[in-house]
């Protein structure tokens, strides 16, 4: 029974760092840019694509071609905000609600229109490998996702913290007109920060690659687990995303496990209601860190 | 001197006046000569209807997600129409060629209705083959069923023989694979012990209630039955509970997607089961591509395999040639479809849809391209069913589909995993 139990703890843990990675991009464009980013979960799919390319051309493992998806996203950012979302900031939501959304439409057709609807996978020698410690296994690629994922969601913390740029990140999320006062330029820091929030999204989808197909429609799979620990762990802060993350990947795993295997999201938005309906801002205590 | 200088000035004349003269002789006897020819040798182009070729509809998802299959089935559909065209077409109609019109059904339901009714009416039809998925099959037959026009099917929903008079299945219906999967279970060991998981759709849930109900029949024990959300993230706590109820013999009623990842993550458990991935997604090259060595020894049904028959084996060797892959199984079944609709077309002896229907309900075949199916027998029933049809059970071996069950249309031995 423990074992049962201890696997599936460890098995959601795994890919709940998958869905931290995604998560605290979005909590991330809404903390500092104030916009919900409805095409996170696409531009998981295009590192995904981007990692299987170039697994499948050059023979590149998909852990390697993070250091090429994450650059290109970054730029990608960088240009989106630059060039669309800029645009559209402002006293009113609504053309931000319809551009991202617009632009996951747009994103999602292209897919299907230049790799078709077809799933794509890499296999790497270690795609089937797992750690069998005692009863327990541990499969070696979700083993690596899930480090790498706590390395960079680490690193993007210290980011925060110990850089200027970082810290003009926090104060502009915190209060950007004080932000703007102090000398912020608030554009460069929007850049940065979604910029930032697609790298994450591209490293996201380089690391599912060994053990996850890719399709058009991949992103929709994680992109609905990333709003809900959004909203869980308190809508802009990072370290609130990342737990709860966490936990909704073991909710759903011991939901399929102990309920039923229909059943697993069941148990991750009741979480969700409970947590709304005792502490409506959230795990992260409503903060915005 | 004199006659060359005079012969050369009066060239120009020669010819100016010279020609009509000549070309008139010359057109008298092509066209005398001509004449003559064609009653000498009874010219096929006066009599007029030998020339026509017959046209066959084929209906196909060639875009949207389908399209893979649907490409597969429209270059399978073509290299029979040369076969055929190139042995002398049909002999009946004076050696009158096939000439197949293709539409794209898009893989979608609307469009499928429009595009029969559209192909129908817009051309001379004998018959129409389509559709791969059964859900935009059913739609082409009703359009058939009201234009009296014949449709050849490897569709498998047994809603296909409900009162349809146009609508000929030469495979195996939908709930012969139930048993056949039930029946290969009994081939891992003496006591199977099986564990069903199916995603939560229509398509799962009918399929696992299919095996559920014919499973105490069969001797077959199931010890887990458990629907999934489609499209998860992560199999392992699935397979978790796989592993809980001491299954030795998976069926995963599943999508490509799902089924990639719990083949993976079996492997990963490192959990001793012989998988059963069914039919459909599971039959084509593109599971192996997807999956690689891990495929090796996983089973599954279909109604139609490349290495069944000796001219299965050679149409299989030329689709190999054009494309790079082995014949998959509805690709293969077109074939042995369109050699049906010419041994009809052949026995009617006109091209007219409501002769070659009644033909092809007379149909009869044990040899030859048009017998092509497991069992190596065609026979219609009267709802349109190859009373002889049923499934054959498939192995992945060494990244190829060898036919393992039943004994008589077995090929290799079942691999035990």
């Amino acid at each position: 029974m423990w074992e049962t139990l201890a696997q599936a703890v460890i098995n959601g843990l795994l890919i709940g760092g998958i869905y931290a990675l995604v998560s605290i991009g979005v909590t991330l464009i809404f903390g500092v840019v104030k916009i919900v980013n409805f095409a996170q979960g696409e531009f998981v799919m295009i590192g995904m694509y981007i990692s299987f390319f170039l697994a499948n051309q050059f023979g590149i493992d998909p852990i390697v071609s993070l250091v090429v998806s994450m650059p290109v996203l970054f730029v990608i950012g960088v240009l989106i905000q630059h060039f669309l979302i800029r645009r559209v900031l402002g006293p009113n939501d609504m053309p931000q609600i319809f551009l991202t959304f617009a632009l996951s439409l747009l994103l999602l057709n292209l897919a299907l229109m230049l790799f078709t609807a077809n799933y794509r996978t890499v296999h790497t020698s270690y795609s089937d490998e797992a750690f069998h410690i005692g009863g327990l296994y541990i499969p070696v690629a979700k083993l690596i996702a899930f480090v790498v994922a706590m390395g960079l969601s680490g690193a993007l913390w210290v980011f925060l913290h110990t850089t200027d740029l970082g810290k003009a990140m926090r104060a502009a999320s915190q209060n950007p007109d004080v932000a703007m006062l102090m000398g912020i330029n608030p554009n460069r820091v929007f850049c940065v920060a979604l910029g930032v929030a697609l790298a994450l999204a591209g490293a996201a989808g380089s690391l599912l690659m060994p053990f996850y197909s890719a399709y058009p429609f991949v992103g929709q799979t994680f992109v609905l687990m990333a709003f809900v620990a959004v909203v869980l762990g308190t809508l802009g802060n990072v370290i609130g995303a990342l737990v709860a993350s966490l936990m909704m990947g073991v909710a759903e795993s011991l939901g399929i496990q102990f309920v039923g295997a229909d059943s697993g999201l069941i148990v991750v938005f009741a979480m969700l209601l409970l947590t709304l309906a005792f502490k409506p801002t959230g795990l992260g205590g409503g903060r915005a860190r | 001197m004199k006659k060359d200088r005079k012969a050369s000035v009066g060239n120009k004349g020669d010819l100016t006046q010279g020609s009509p003269k000549r070309q008139s002789r010359r057109q008298f006897l092509v066209k005398t000569g001509g004449i003559l020819a064609a009653g000498a040798f009874g010219a096929v182009p006066l009599r007029g209807w030998a020339a026509d070729p017959i046209n066959i509809g084929a209906l196909y998802p060639t875009t949207g997600s389908m399209a893979q299959i649907g490409v597969g089935c429209v270059s399978a559909a073509k290299l029979a129409i040369e076969m055929i065209n190139e042995a002398g077409g049909i002999k009946s109609l004076g050696g009158a060629k096939l000439n197949l019109i293709v539409s794209d059904v898009q893989s979608d339901t609307t469009v499928t209705r429009t595009e029969t009714d559209r192909l129908i009416t817009g051309n001379k039809l004998s018959a129409i083959h389509g559709c791969f998925a059964s859900a935009l099959t059913l739609i082409a037959s009703e359009v058939c069923e009201r234009a009296k026009v014949p449709i050849i099917t490897g569709s498998s929903s047994d809603q296909l023989n409900k009162g349809r008079n146009y609508t000929f299945t030469p495979f195996a219906r939908a709930s012969q694979f139930a048993k056949a999967q039930l029946q290969m279970a009994k081939l891992v060991g003496d006591k199977p012990k099986v564990a069903v998981i199916f995603e939560n759709t229509a398509f799962g849930t009918s399929t696992s209630n299919g095996l559920k109900e014919l499973a105490p029949g069969e001797g077959v024990e199931i010890v887990m039955f458990e629907p999934y959300s489609a499209g998860f993230t992560d199999a392992s706590p699935l397979i978790n509970k796989v592993k809980a109820s001491g299954a030795n013999a998976l069926f995963s009623v599943s999508y490509l997607n799902d089924l990639i990842l719990i083949v993976r993550t079996v492997k990963q458990v490192g959990l001793n089961v012989a998988i059963n991935g069914g039919s459909g997604g599971f039959v084509i090259p593109d599971f192996y591509k997807n999956v690689g060595k891990l495929a090796e020894g996983l089973q599954g049904v279909a109604h139609w395999n490349h290495d069944m028959s000796d001219d299965a084996q050679k149409v299989n060797a030329e689709y190999k040639k054009r494309t790079g892959e082995f014949l998959f199984e509805y690709a293969g079944g077109l074939v042995a479809q369109t050699f049906m609709l010419a041994d009809a077309l052949e026995r009617a002896a006109s091209a007219d849809p409501q002769k070659v229907r009644d033909a092809l309900s007379t149909l009869d075949v044990s040899k030859g391209y048009a017998a092509m199916a497991p069992g190596g027998k065609v026979k219609f029933g009267p709802d349109g069913k190859n009373v002889y049809g049923h499934p054959v059970g498939v192995q992945w071996q060494n990244a190829d589909l060898a036919s393992v069950f039943p004994d008589e249309d077995k090929r290799a031995p079942l691999m035990k995993t």
